[in-house]
């Protein structure tokens, strides 16, 4: 007999949703998460003594999903501190960390959230410069603000939330560059949903009591080291600018974080929540319940239940919100100096893969400019590479990555082996 | 009257083989064409460790062919062509147990019979190599042989000015005639004088009776550290076991760690019959990287990025095909190298060039390449023969 239980990799929103309508039906499910606490990006838990700075809305639907997961008892089995490794086509999954194994589940879930997309711009790999992600995970598990002048730059309405946040903090941000413009599009912004409407209505005021600079259709051009600080050029649509911070948090909206993520035809493989589509923390709970009650009806051979309307309303909301924060970043892009870094891991430029010449083949910037093939395997520059080599016509940078992330060879060697043993 | 022609001779695939016999070519001042299902280096030839190795050569043959393109290899770097690619170093080869003993025993008598460029400048235990580890009985060095990354090789030969690139362009059908050659290229009708085709492991597709089948390796790239911590490949004697005697006859993991320029690791391998590069398991990667780590401890602090089959085109008898199509002497195949064309590509270019032209082979290796011939696999001879 194989392994009977279920795995579900992320203890976020979508992840412990599956999970407990999966035990809910009867599976023993296990759910890992790399992090010290079950909670993902959205519900990240503060550190010991640090307080949590979730809005009342947030802890109350934090602690229904968790009643919901602690109902199902011992069905549920939770271990932080464990890494996803990959899945292979025999069905073995890798987990390193706490819960290291190589184990053949019966079926897997894969919901291990977004990523942010950051555009690379010169300057960008400076210390101190970071996502604007990254620091708003500092601040859930911390609930400090960070030392010194901080500057929010890109696009999405991260910016506007991370920016009220600091002000909540009593640390306002030096300035917030949004490349759009979200407040000219009146109309579709009344058409979103009143939560949204409501949330970016708290932030804006924040915003606006603390005196942040707003700037949009404004684009950070770039960041460059003085005097022990960082400084960063700004094209305005009124003209440049210079501003000075400590920190710059760059931002250009997120995306699925699907690299790596293979499929296996040795058992059945879902994702759900923001790494199949990045909808956001209401439609991940959404997709999470429905994708955990059509997996349980898989395995029990019953017809897949009806699509969530949640889903459905919160994709929509979406697609108004991608409209609004629409601006052309392929001229960003194609105006990057020749020394802009492209690839981090391997320091790669614009100007490295100019020199493969026009249109080079996948395998040419591959093995010949070296994009792609460092530790992040293209997670970071893989999409900026494939719109640089071919603003036409984008290829994919060549065969999916795998394992999910860099091992350990100790850790691989380690782990013990669980596919052989019997259960019943 | 003879039609026009596009170009003197076409080669199809552009991968060190192919690139290969088209530098020869443009070099004698032909007019040479490369088309390629994907483009450069696509398949064995971008996947390869880039050992160019006498010692894992079956003897005879392969270990003579081996070592005249070393030479040959060698003399392209001095000239320049190459020296971007290619570098001397050592190379290793480690064992344990009865069934290593004797084969590293069979590659010091087979390295002493070819008396060529690469010797045993020592034979001992782990200690010859500093970072050696307790999975080592028994350490060979070699001296002589080099590293060449295919993609390299690849990028020096299609430099040259004569060589016109076409891909992505896949050649669906060919026909020959008494004056040339009309090719299909993806639906485009080309007129060439002469047809190279050095396919690997696309060969069937144009040749349905040449058996040439794919076979997968797992490889494996760890991250980077300290650049030359290791001088050279080290090689598991189980692997010259697994070339020489085929594939599953080797009782230990036949494991190859080579150090890559760029600080990394590429670890391999195993043998399926297979053609899927994404078909990687956890448990052969474990099977591969114990021994690894046992012969050399310090990739235990390393990070394994990522993980892939290497596909490369075999044949049926273990040996290369290589030279005119039974019948159609305008029409020319050398593939099936099986991860053998970057030790052999300088030399087999150099001798197909020399087919291409007519003219005929140096005697030093008329014998050895006729044993490639393609006529050994030809239909109507084995009727014959029946």
């Amino acid at each position: 007999m194989g392994d009977p239980r279920i795995l579900v990799v992320g203890a976020g929103l979508a992840g412990l949703a599956a999970a407990a309508e999966l035990a809910c039906a009867g599976h023993q499910v296990l759910v890992v998460d790399q992090a010290r606490q079950p909670g993902g990006a959205v519900h990240r838990q503060p550190l010991p003594g640090a307080r949590s700075l979730a809005s009342p809305a947030q802890a109350r639907r934090w602690r229904a999903l968790m009643a919901d997961v602690d109902a199902q008892g011992a069905r549920i089995e939770i271990a932080c501190n464990t890494r996803f490794g990959g899945v292979d086509h025999t069905g073995t999954v890798l987990l390193t960390g706490d819960a290291a194994a190589l184990l053949q589940p019966q079926a897997l879930v894969l919901a291990v959230g977004a990523r942010e997309k950051v555009q690379p711009r010169p300057g960008w790999t400076l210390p101190w410069v970071t996502t604007a992600g990254a620091l708003q995970v500092e601040i859930k598990t911390t609930s400090e603000p960070p030392a010194g002048r901080v500057l929010l730059a890109g696009s999405g309405p991260l910016l506007l939330a991370l920016g009220a946040e600091l002000v909540r903090l009593g640390q306002p941000p030096v300035a917030i560059i949004e490349a759009a413009r979200p407040f000219s599009h009146p109309l579709q912004s009344l058409a979103l949903p009143p939560p949204y409407m409501v949330e970016a209505a708290r932030h804006l005021a924040r915003l606006v009591r603390a005196r942040v600079p707003v700037f949009t259709g404004a684009a950070l051009t770039r960041i460059s080291e003085h005097e022990g600080a960082l400084l960063a050029e700004i094209a305005t649509r009124k003209g440049s600018l210079g501003l000075a911070a400590d920190r710059i948090c760059l931002h250009d909206g997120i995306r699925p974080n699907d690299t790596g993520l293979t499929d296996s035809t040795a058992l059945p493989v879902l994702r759900l929540g923001d790494c199949r589509e990045a909808l956001g923390a209401a439609a991940a709970l959404a997709d999470g319940r429905a994708g955990g009650a059509a997996l349980a009806a898989r395995l029990a051979g019953l017809p897949a239940p009806a699509a969530s309307s949640a889903l459905a309303r919160e994709a929509l909301a979406q697609a108004r919100l991608a409209r609004i924060y629409a601006h052309d970043s392929a001229a960003a892009l194609a105006a990057l100096p020749a020394d802009t870094v492209i690839c981090r891991c391997e320091n790669r430029t614009r100007a490295d893969l100019d020199a493969l010449g026009p249109s080079p083949t996948t395998r040419q910037l591959r093995l010949d400019g070296r994009f792609g093939m460092g530790a992040c395997q293209g997670r970071f520059c893989a999409d900026w590479v494939a719109r640089l080599a071919r603003p036409d016509a984008p290829q994919p940078l060549g065969i999916p990555r795998w394992p999910a992330r860099p091992i350990s060879v100790a850790e691989l060697l380690a782990a013990p082996d669980l596919t052989s043993g019997e259960f019943e | 009257m003879a039609k026009a022609q596009d170009h003197d001779v076409l080669i199809a695939g552009a991968g060190i083989v192919g690139a290969s016999v088209a530098w020869h070519l443009a070099e004698a001042g032909l007019k040479v064409a490369v088309a390629d299902a994907t483009g450069p280096a696509a398949a064995a030839s971008g996947a390869s460790d880039g050992a160019v190795s006498v010692a894992s050569k079956k003897p005879g043959v392969m270990a003579r062919l081996a070592t005249g393109s070393l030479l040959y290899t060698r003399e392209l770097a001095a000239r320049g062509l190459l020296g971007p690619a290619y570098a001397a170093r050592p190379s290793y080869v480690f064992g344990a147990g009865e069934d290593e003993m004797a084969a590293i025993d069979a590659l010091i008598a087979k390295l002493a019979a070819l008396a060529g460029p690469v010797r045993v400048c020592a034979d001992g235990g782990p200690k010859l190599l500093p970072g050696a580890g307790a999975g080592i009985e028994r350490l060979v060095v070699l001296a002589g042989e080099g590293h060449m990354p295919g993609h390299k090789a690849v990028r020096a030969y299609l430099a040259h000015p004569r060589i016109t690139p076409l891909w992505p362009a896949r050649i669906n059908a060919f026909a020959a005639d008494d004056s040339g050659v009309e090719v299909d290229l993806g639906g485009k009708p080309l007129r060439v004088g002469v047809l190279v085709a050095a396919l690997g492991t696309s060969t069937p597709a144009l040749f349905p009776w040449l058996p040439v089948l794919p076979r997968a390796g797992q490889l494996i790239v760890t991250d980077a550290g300290p650049v030359g911590a290791l001088p050279g490949s080290l090689t598991a004697a189980a692997y010259l076991l697994a070339k020489t005697e085929g594939p599953g006859r080797e009782a230990l993991p036949p494991v190859v760690i080579d150090p890559l320029g760029t600080g990394q690791f590429l670890i391999g391998s195993s043998r399926e019959e297979h053609a899927d590069p994404t078909r990687v398991d956890f448990a052969t990667l474990r099977h591969l990287l114990a021994r690894a780590a046992a012969a050399y401890p310090a990739l235990t602090e390393r990070r394994v990025i990522r993980a892939f089959a290497g596909i490369r085109a075999a044949v049926s008898d273990g040996l290369p095909i290589v030279g005119p199509m039974p019948g159609s002497p305008r029409v020319i195949v050398a593939t099936g190298f099986e991860g053998d064309g970057i030790c052999l590509s300088a030399l087999i270019g150099r001798e197909v060039a020399g087919m291409v032209r007519g003219a005929s082979p140096g005697a030093e290796w008329a014998a050895d390449i006729a044993a490639l011939a393609p006529a050994r696999f030809d239909p109507a001879r084995q009727e014959c023969v029946a």
